[in-house]
């Protein structure tokens, strides 16, 4: 029965790829990941339906809806990573397997990454259901593209991350009761700042939040590019805050808690010293970058004048017809006639209905950019260029045009509004979305996945003894 | 490094763990106090001593799950300076091994010989060979979490030797199984030490367990070795001074009065439980006197119209000298 002991060190598979493969048959098979995606595969399929279905809910355009769906597919799919890392090492203590696996001549870190890699596995899978239900909302909308791609790039940094986050806090806890407690904290803390008023929300240390807030920060770039067609260029600074904390977060587990791993929670002391200052960095360049970033982005430069001379706002479109839910991109063109250096600038958007006896039309509701500024005002001669969107909501003759304003220098000062030509809207009515055709998908979604836990656990117990002690 | 056919080869039990002033404290509270002992292949030691006195801790250190303060230990001539390396040689059993419900036994014997660096292949025949020697053949197959106490146990036994080790820790093995758990599982432990002549570490508070399977015995007590040896040493040391008499359960209390009574007995302790048995302890005038000591002590109890039920010279049971070591720290 004994073999030498040489034998028992041949070549056998690296430690982290046989850690990950019994985690991974715990997860899927063990059914904690499948049980999840169901849940969440059902909590899609109400989402689309209810957008498919509900009379003003279905007014949202194509691109809101998947924006809306994607933002919901990568804050539940961040939720499951969390709370399955939260039990990856707390779970294991609480359960007594922990000790045999210290007790293997095996690296820490390789256990660790092993572990990290299988919590991971439930993100591609919950992406992948997620893009039958975009797809249905797209109506063949140009958005569903971008939507996967940002989906896909976004939410495989953060939920990973998120994963790790949950596998430090579970790292320090000797219960999974703690460590999940922390966890959904620490999440619920980075929902809170899109729960603030709407003025909290800009005033600085809103926008900070918002900025530094990998769960703010990234919802905003996302509703920026999916919804009001605008570009990476334009809005990578609010994508620094998630690629710094995933950055961050996995360095702490890397290099802190992956050597550190032990019986009891946390690590002993003595052994801190550099990885608890790399700690400390990598925490305040999480807090300054962004920060930096948004510096940058809105600190106005020169010098406020006081009233600004001949301007003239351009659009580059006139009249178009369009039907309900369909949007129109246009651009207007601000210029500085005068030799003098203009103060701030202000353009809003009114929309009217041309029919005295129609509806009154809320702008809110059919433009994400009600009002845009330029902050530093125009250079003698100067344009400057800024795009709208407008979401055609009801259906019959509308006209849109833009307002510049001078911004006052004073409390007592005011400034004489500039308007531009009207852009004239004629909406057909809407061709609502069939919510009998989104039915077998927010249906069947959960029904695949129902069937995938049934043949899973099947082909298991083909593969065991099923008796009894 | 030795296998184990190496070291069942040599001409004279070979040197499997060598402890060495081994300290640890918690703050500024010492769990170990300089422990030293040696331990060689076929060999089972008992490691015994009351809660507190610092076996978990000298159990963890020696698995490489704890670092000593200070001190240094050997495995198969491995030192403890080279932890990774030294936990290729041994096995452990901890007290309360947890299991993962939804893996087989084979799965779960296999998943750690692949961690112990054997090839897939290598590591189930291995791991079906290691639940066969522990008799779980029949339940292989099954789910971990179907499984009762005594087949965990056998499991995490299957599972401490999947690596051949030179050294075999079982913390507690026979806790919470019954009698006929606690035999097989017994003979197991012989079977580690005797066929696959590792040397066995086995820490466990069912002092006649220890008695009836080990060779020798470490006995601590906060911390500090109190007594080391081979198993018959140790209570042959205090045998001279002690015998053991059985009366009636409900005639110990006036056996007690009555023996505490004879003039040469230092102690009287119930040695059983509510079996009747019970200690005595003499001095070593009387104990050495000429008149055999049980005489003396039967005398004085049938002056008392006590019947005696049973009788055994000597102390002749380690759980006295444990009590009697550590002062009664456990019952």
């Amino acid at each position: 029965m004994s073999r030498p002991a040489q034998d028992l060190q041949g070549a056998g598979a690296p430690t982290w790829w046989i850690v990950f493969t019994k985690e991974l048959h715990e997860l899927w098979i063990g059914g904690r990941a499948l049980t999840l995606l169901l849940i969440y595969t059902l909590l899609l399929g109400i989402q689309t339906y209810v957008l498919a279905s509900n009379s003003e809910l279905s007014l949202i355009p194509p691109n809101e809806m998947v924006y809306e769906t994607l933002k919901g597919a990568i804050a539940v799919g961040i939720f499951i990573s969390l709370i399955i890392g939260a039990d990856m090492v707390s779970g294991e203590r609480e359960r007594a397997t922990l000790e045999g696996l210290l007790l293997t001549p095996t690296s820490r870190l390789q256990i660790v990454l092993g572990k990290f890699f299988a919590a991971a596995t439930p993100w591609p899978a919950a992406l992948a259901i997620a893009i039958p239900y975009m797809t249905v909302l797209a109506q063949g909308d140009a958005v569903l593209r971008p939507a996967i791609l940002w989906g896909a790039l976004i939410g495989t940094v953060l939920a990973p991350a998120f994963t790790a986050l949950g596998m430090l806090v579970s790292y320090w806890c000797n219960t999974n009761k703690t460590s999940l407690f922390i966890s959904l904290g620490v999440y619920i803390l980075m929902l809170l700042p899109a729960q603030l008023p709407g003025r909290a929300q800009t005033g600085a240390a809103g926008s900070f939040l918002q900025k530094a807030n990998p769960m703010a920060s990234h919802a905003h770039y996302l509703s920026k590019v999916l919804v009001n067609n605008r570009t990476f260029e334009e809005f990578w600074g609010w994508l620094v805050a998630p690629a710094l904390f995933a950055g961050v977060i996995f360095l702490l587990l890397v290099v802190y808690a992956g050597p550190g791993l032990r019986l009891e929670a946390g690590r002993a002391f003595a052994a801190q010293g550099r990885r608890v200052a790399a700690l400390v960095a990598g925490l305040l360049a999480l807090i300054a970058a962004p920060l930096a970033v948004l510096q940058a982005q809105t600190t106005p430069d020169g010098a406020p004048v006081v009233q600004a001379p001949a301007l003239d706002v351009g659009i580059d479109l006139a009249t178009r017809t369009l039907k309900t839910t369909d949007h129109v991109l246009f651009n207007t063109v601000v210029t500085n006639n005068s030799a003098e250096h203009t103060g701030p600038l202000i353009l809003a958007m009114n929309i009217i209905n041309l029919n005295a006896k129609g509806d009154v039309v809320d702008p809110e509701d059919w433009s994400p950019q009600r009002t845009q500024y330029i902050e530093a005002g125009l250079a003698a001669g100067e344009s400057a260029t800024l795009g709208w969107r407008v979401n055609a909501i009801l259906d019959g003759n509308f006209m849109v045009y833009l307002v510049l304003i001078p911004s006052p220098n004073s409390p007592e000062a005011t400034s004489h509004p500039v308007s531009s030509p009207g852009v004239h809207l004629t909406v057909t009515p809407f061709t609502r979305l069939n919510p009998g055709g989104v039915l077998p998908f927010a249906i069947g979604g959960p029904l695949l996945v129902l069937l995938g836990i049934w043949l899973v656990y099947r082909r298991r117990q083909r593969g065991i003894d099923t008796g009894g002690s | 490094m030795n296998t184990a056919n190496e070291r069942k080869a040599s001409p004279a039990p070979q040197q499997v763990l060598l402890a060495e002033d081994l300290q640890k404290s918690y703050g500024a509270r010492p769990a170990l106090r300089g422990l030293s002992f040696s331990l060689h292949a076929g060999r089972i030691l008992g490691f015994l001593g009351p809660n507190g006195a610092g076996k978990t801790t000298a159990i963890r250190i020696l698995t490489t799950i704890l670092e000593p303060d200070a001190g240094h230990f050997m495995v198969d001539g491995l030192s403890s300076d080279r932890p990774v390396e030294l936990r290729r040689r041994i096995g452990v059993l901890p007290e309360s091994l947890g299991f993962p419900k939804n893996m087989t036994g084979l799965e779960f014997v296999t998943y750690f010989g692949r961690l112990y660096g054997q090839p897939t292949a290598l590591a189930r025949a291995k791991a079906a060979a290691m639940i066969e020697a522990v008799g779980l053949q029949q339940r292989g197959r099954s789910l971990i979490g179907t499984y009762s106490r005594g087949m965990r146990q056998r499991l995490g036994i299957a599972r401490a030797l999947v690596n051949d080790p030179a050294v075999v820790f079982l913390d507690e093995p026979t806790l919470g199984l019954d009698p006929q758990g606690q035999q097989e599982l017994l003979k197991l432990v012989r079977w580690i030490a005797r066929e696959r002549n590792a040397g066995v570490v086995l820490c466990s508070h069912q002092l006649a367990d220890v008695e009836s399977v080990c060779d020798d015995v470490v006995i601590l007590n906060t911390g500090t070795v109190v007594a080391q040896g081979p198993v018959a040493d140790v209570i042959g040391s205090a045998d001279q001074q002690a015998v053991r008499v059985q009366v009636a359960p409900q005639s110990v209390a006036a056996a007690q009065q009555a023996l505490q009574g004879l003039p040469g007995v230092t102690r009287v302790a119930s040695a059983g439980g509510s079996s009747g048995w019970l200690r005595v302890e003499l001095d070593a005038a009387v104990a050495g006197n000429g008149q055999p000591a049980h005489q003396h002590v039967l005398e004085g109890l049938m002056r008392a119209s006590i019947p005696v039920l049973g009788f055994q010279t000597g102390g002749s049971r380690l759980q006295d000298v444990f009590l009697q070591i550590t002062q009664g720290s456990i019952e």
